[in-house]
């Protein structure tokens, strides 16, 4: 075919399609939507950890002339049915029935427990306090080892007999004859603390139904479309669903599942009231009850051989998965997509166990359990360099996955497709002068300047296959699906301009702007007459299960379904344009939205003309061709075989492309206050072909800040009680440009041997590798104390109590 | 009981009748629907609801509408001149300095107002001066970026 080029405007910073309406307040958020007759919610929430809810009295609520409706957990259990048990619970061997609200017991404290709709939000507040609610308050559950020994302080499920909720085990290779043959094992135990990227938007949903369609409309700020029409069918019994993504102000996992839940209830209300309802989350009960990142913790052991080879890695995995059981093994199973890291052990065994607490439910959060997989990882391979006194680099070197054996199958059934790990560790250390810098630590710490670099390698999984998680629930009964599939609509409208509709929501990362470069190179136009229309709408968008902005999902799903759909339009143009212009279509040029027959300059049309033939000339059109300028394209990876489906062994492709990244942070420690200041943070980073590299950056820059702060203070409290202490973001220690360091990224792309384009992921990364870079930096640094970091977050407070109790 | 504030936004005088506990981020937003000012915290921690108030930076959910009363408001929608980006508009879309966008209204609103204090600030400078707002997203890179190349562009009279 003459002249298309998808990569004509890859690689380019093109000026952003989004920018103009985020930077003169014309984004349309949930919030910025208003319905006829809009009614506004607000929830009851439970202030207990753990209590049987005895009774609800909301006859003053209701009797009141400016309340509409009122949901009671005696509403949720007649009107609605519980959710059925998802990818994330299928291996309970006991049904839980797991509703909207609570019904029965609250399990964590801001739990919803009831909701009332009111003609304003300040009624709504005011009636909320006329509900009461009768408590017998049960003993809390915050402690997963106490679970794990089996002294439950009181059964959050009494249908489970026990507060440990779910075991399983994932094993590939012999784990048992790698250890056997060690010639020394290197054991460490480990902790992850619960946190959460807390979006700048809270959670907001407007929901209306049609009393006599019964068509359920919701506009909400979810990041997956299918958690909301699947909960709102299951809940409401409904099948008549639209749902409705407005610009979404920041997601990373957090608007991924629980949200769900208050879609449902606001449903309710507006089902009950027959108003829209409109509800808004407040910062308090998004940090109490939208969902944290899980509590993990970790005993490693690694088999190593004295040359620093790992042979082996085995490692138990206890994880607090808060007061529910939908999102029971989210944080193991994500553990398959990055289990070997960026190395070449071909036996590893993983034991885990989600106990659940009276703490916030867990939810998908940047990476989910990819951040905990990296960070075993490289403090283990740090203990390795400590034990055989080897340069922790020297360490990673010896068991690095080598270019040449790409692309390379992973003893789990991940193929990556393409990378040069030894090359990115080396550039990095390159670029920091990682000789210079020993040095430099060296005579500072004469001078009592504790200086620490940290040296890790991670990589990046993409593009997520449905049906991973049947690797631990290979009896799952209802299939979660399989593979990816997700569309895109491309039509050339009659004045010539090119209009977009992508088949998933969009929440910061420039999706308009990087599909618009891509189509634009294959149809011959400039980036500039290409618009993406928004909001999403599942009426009208070709989605599929990977219509998710998730799971590093866009280069792959949304960008192949673009290049699908635009290279059939294309196709299309240029029948049209032949039959026209008396030309063989394979002859014809196109540029600038211009067809063209070479050698002919009078011959030629452009796509102004030719729109108004497809959409009102008939007669000119070729015969066999269908009217219009429109095509719809649903991409599916090609080369998801092998490991597709689980198989008995439990060999999955977890995710389909990889890329990587080598990070070097440069740390000072003041040893007198424990406080931790990052001097330098590089990345080396291999996101494959760059389509829009300012907009990779940011994804790379915004990742690193986040998985940097993560390390060094951010974190949920509880006490005891199961009260969380840090319902604030000052409280929640959330980071500012005065606390956040600068991030140095060089592109070391190598491209996918699997994509169009080349293309990899960007979304996750550097928050996978950088709590271990924190860690491994803070370490070295404090070496002269002899102190060993195990548990994240590194505060002040912690960094000065890991001085003491080493100098003890 | 409802009080009657006039209110000079953007250049247009607003008057409107109000409840005393009215914010004036909830004034903005919803009684005159001027819907770039965004609500993330509510109680001044994240600064998306940053507006000038007769040229003074101001966190709107911490001053209720009555008493910006008499007052004069510039909020995002009220920075460009018609179809011509306000320097700091234009820097911010150069630079990729946001994501989302939520952030980006109340963190322009602050990057104007400081480099009308100070012309030409030094990186360091432009972090101290956008502390009091939060972005989840950019690791604030192409924000202190694209503030350094609205520098000096920004008239300071």
């Amino acid at each position: 075919m003459a002249n298309a080029d998808p990569k004509q405007y890859v690689g380019l910073a093109t000026r952003s399609k989004e920018g103009p309406r985020l930077a003169t307040g014309q984004g349309r958020y949930t919030d910025d939507f208003t319905e006829p007759g809009m009614l506004q919610a607000v929830f009851l929430r439970s202030p207990h950890a753990h209590a049987r809810i005895l009774g609800v009295d909301a006859q003053a609520a209701l009797s009141r002339p400016d309340v509409f409706a009122v949901v009671t957990p005696e509403d949720m259990k007649r009107d609605t049915k519980p959710f059925r048990p998802g990818r994330y619970a299928a291996g309970l061997k006991k049904p839980v029935e797991e509703y909207a609200g609570a019904v029965d017991k609250v399990r964590y404290v801001g739990e919803p427990v009831g909701a009332v709709a009111a003609r304003d939000r300040s009624t709504a507040e005011d009636v909320l306090e006329s509900i009461t609610v009768d408590y017998d308050i049960l003993p809390a559950n915050t402690d997963v080892h106490q679970a794990m020994a089996g002294e439950d302080a009181s059964l959050i499920y009494e249908e489970l007999g026990a507060n440990l909720a779910w075991q399983g085990t994932l094993e590939y290779g012999d784990t048992e004859k790698a250890f056997r043959e060690a010639d020394r094992v290197v054991r460490e135990n480990l902790k992850i603390h619960r946190y959460s990227s807390t979006p700048l938007e809270p959670l907001a949903c407007i929901a209306s139904f049609d009393r006599f369609s019964k068509k359920l409309t919701v506009r909400t700020n979810t990041q997956v479309p299918e958690n909301i029409y699947d909960a709102l069918r299951d809940a409401l019994s409904l099948d008549d669903i639209r749902v409705i993504i407005p610009d979404i102000g920041g997601g990373f996992g957090q608007k991924i599942h629980l949200i769900r839940k208050y879609v449902v209830i606001v449903a309710l209300l507006a089902i009950k009231s027959g108003r829209p309802v409109k509800w808004i989350e407040d910062r308090n009960e998004h940090m109490m009850a939208a969902g944290h990142a899980c509590e993990q913790h970790f005993d490693v052991e690694a088999a190593v051989k004295n040359d620093g080879t790992v042979t082996g890695l085995r490692f138990k995995e206890i994880d607090d998965v808060g007061g529910s059981v939908s999102t029971l093994t989210i944080h193991f199973t994500n553990k398959l997509n990055n289990l070997s890291n960026t190395y070449k052990v071909q036996n590893i065994r993983a034991d885990g166990y989600s106990v659940v607490t009276n703490r916030c439910p867990v939810i998908p959060n940047r990476g989910i359990g990819k951040p905990g997989m990296c960070y075993i990882w490289e403090r283990i391979i740090d203990r390795v360099a400590q034990d055989l006194d080897m340069d922790p680099s020297e360490v990673r070197f010896q068991n690095l996955v080598q270019p040449e054996q790409m692309p390379y199958t992973t003893p789990n059934g991940n193929v990556y497709d393409s990378g040069d790990y030894p090359g990115l560790l080396k550039r990095a250390l390159e670029k920091v002068d990682y000789p210079g810098l020993k040095d430099e630590q060296a005579r500072e710490r004469e001078k009592g300047r504790y200086l620490g670099i940290g040296v890790v390698i991670g990589v990046e999984p993409g593009g997520r296959n449905a049906a991973r998680d049947m690797a631990i629930f290979p009896e799952m009964k209802e299939t979660p699906g399989s593979g990816g599939i997700n569309g895109a609509t491309i039509k050339l409208e009659k004045n010539g301009t090119i209009a977009l509709y992508l088949g998933s929501p969009n929440c910061g990362q420039a999706h308009e702007t990087t599909t618009a470069q891509v189509a634009a190179g294959i149809l011959g136009v400039s980036p500039d007459v290409i618009s993406t229309t928004t909001p999403f709408d599942s009426d009208i968008a070709p989605w599929g299960v990977a219509a998710a902005n998730s799971g590093n999902n866009f280069h792959l799903y949304d960008i192949g379904s673009i290049i699908g759909a635009a290279t059939q339009l294309r196709e299309k143009v240029l029948k049209v344009a032949g039959h026209i212009l008396d030309a063989q279509p394979s002859d014809l040029e196109i540029a600038d939205g211009v067809v063209t027959v070479p050698g002919f300059p009078r011959r030629k049309l452009t796509f102004a003309e030719l729109g108004k033939v497809a959409y009102n000339n008939q007669a000119l059109l070729p015969e066999g061709i269908d009217a219009g300028l429109q095509t719809t394209f649903y991409y599916t990876f090609p080369h998801a075989q092998p490991n597709m489906v689980p198989g008995k062994d439990g060999r999955v492709r977890a995710q389909f492309t990889f890329g990587a990244g080598a990070h070097v942070a440069v740390v000072q420690v003041d040893p007198r206050t424990g406080k931790v200041e990052v001097l330098r943070y590089l990345i080396v980073g291999d996101n494959g072909t760059i389509i829009n590299p300012d907009v990779v950056d940011g994804q790379i820059y915004g990742s690193a800040a986040h998985g940097i702060a993560v390390a060094l203070g951010e974190g949920f409290v509880y006490d005891d009680e199961g009260q969380l202490l840090t319902i604030t973001l000052t409280d929640y220690g959330k980071c500012s440009t005065a606390e956040t360091p600068a991030i140095e990224v060089e592109h070391a792309p190598s491209p996918s041997a699997f994509t169009p384009l080349g293309q990899k992921a960007a979304g996750e990364g550097a928050a996978i590798p950088s709590p271990a870079a924190i860690a491994s930096a803070v370490e070295n640094a404090l070496e002269p104390f002899g102190v060993k970091v195990r548990d994240l977050p590194l505060t002040p407070e912690r960094v000065w109590q890991l001085i003491k109790e080493a100098q003890a | 009981m409802k009080q009657t504030v006039r209110v000079t936004v953007n250049g247009r005088l607003y008057e409107e009748e109000v409840e005393p506990r009215q914010l004036l981020s909830y004034f903005l937003r919803e009684t005159i629907g001027l819907t770039g000012t965004h609500i993330g915290c509510i109680i001044g921690e994240c600064g998306a609801c940053t507006v000038q108030v007769d040229g003074t930076l101001v966190k709107s959910c911490l001053m209720f509408a009555v008493q910006a009363n008499g007052k004069e408001v510039t909020t995002i929608e009220g920075l460009a001149d018609g179809d011509a980006l306000h320097p700091v508009q234009e820097a911010f879309i150069n630079n990729y300095g946001f994501q989302c966008g939520y952030c980006t209204p109340g963190m322009i609103m602050a990057a104007d107002a400081l480099l009308k204090k100070n012309p030409d600030p030094s990186e360091e400078e432009i972090r101290e001066g956008l502390a009091g707002n939060l972005c989840m997203c950019t690791g604030y890179m192409q924000i202190v970026a694209a503030v350094k190349e609205a520098a000096g562009q920004v008239n300071n009279g």
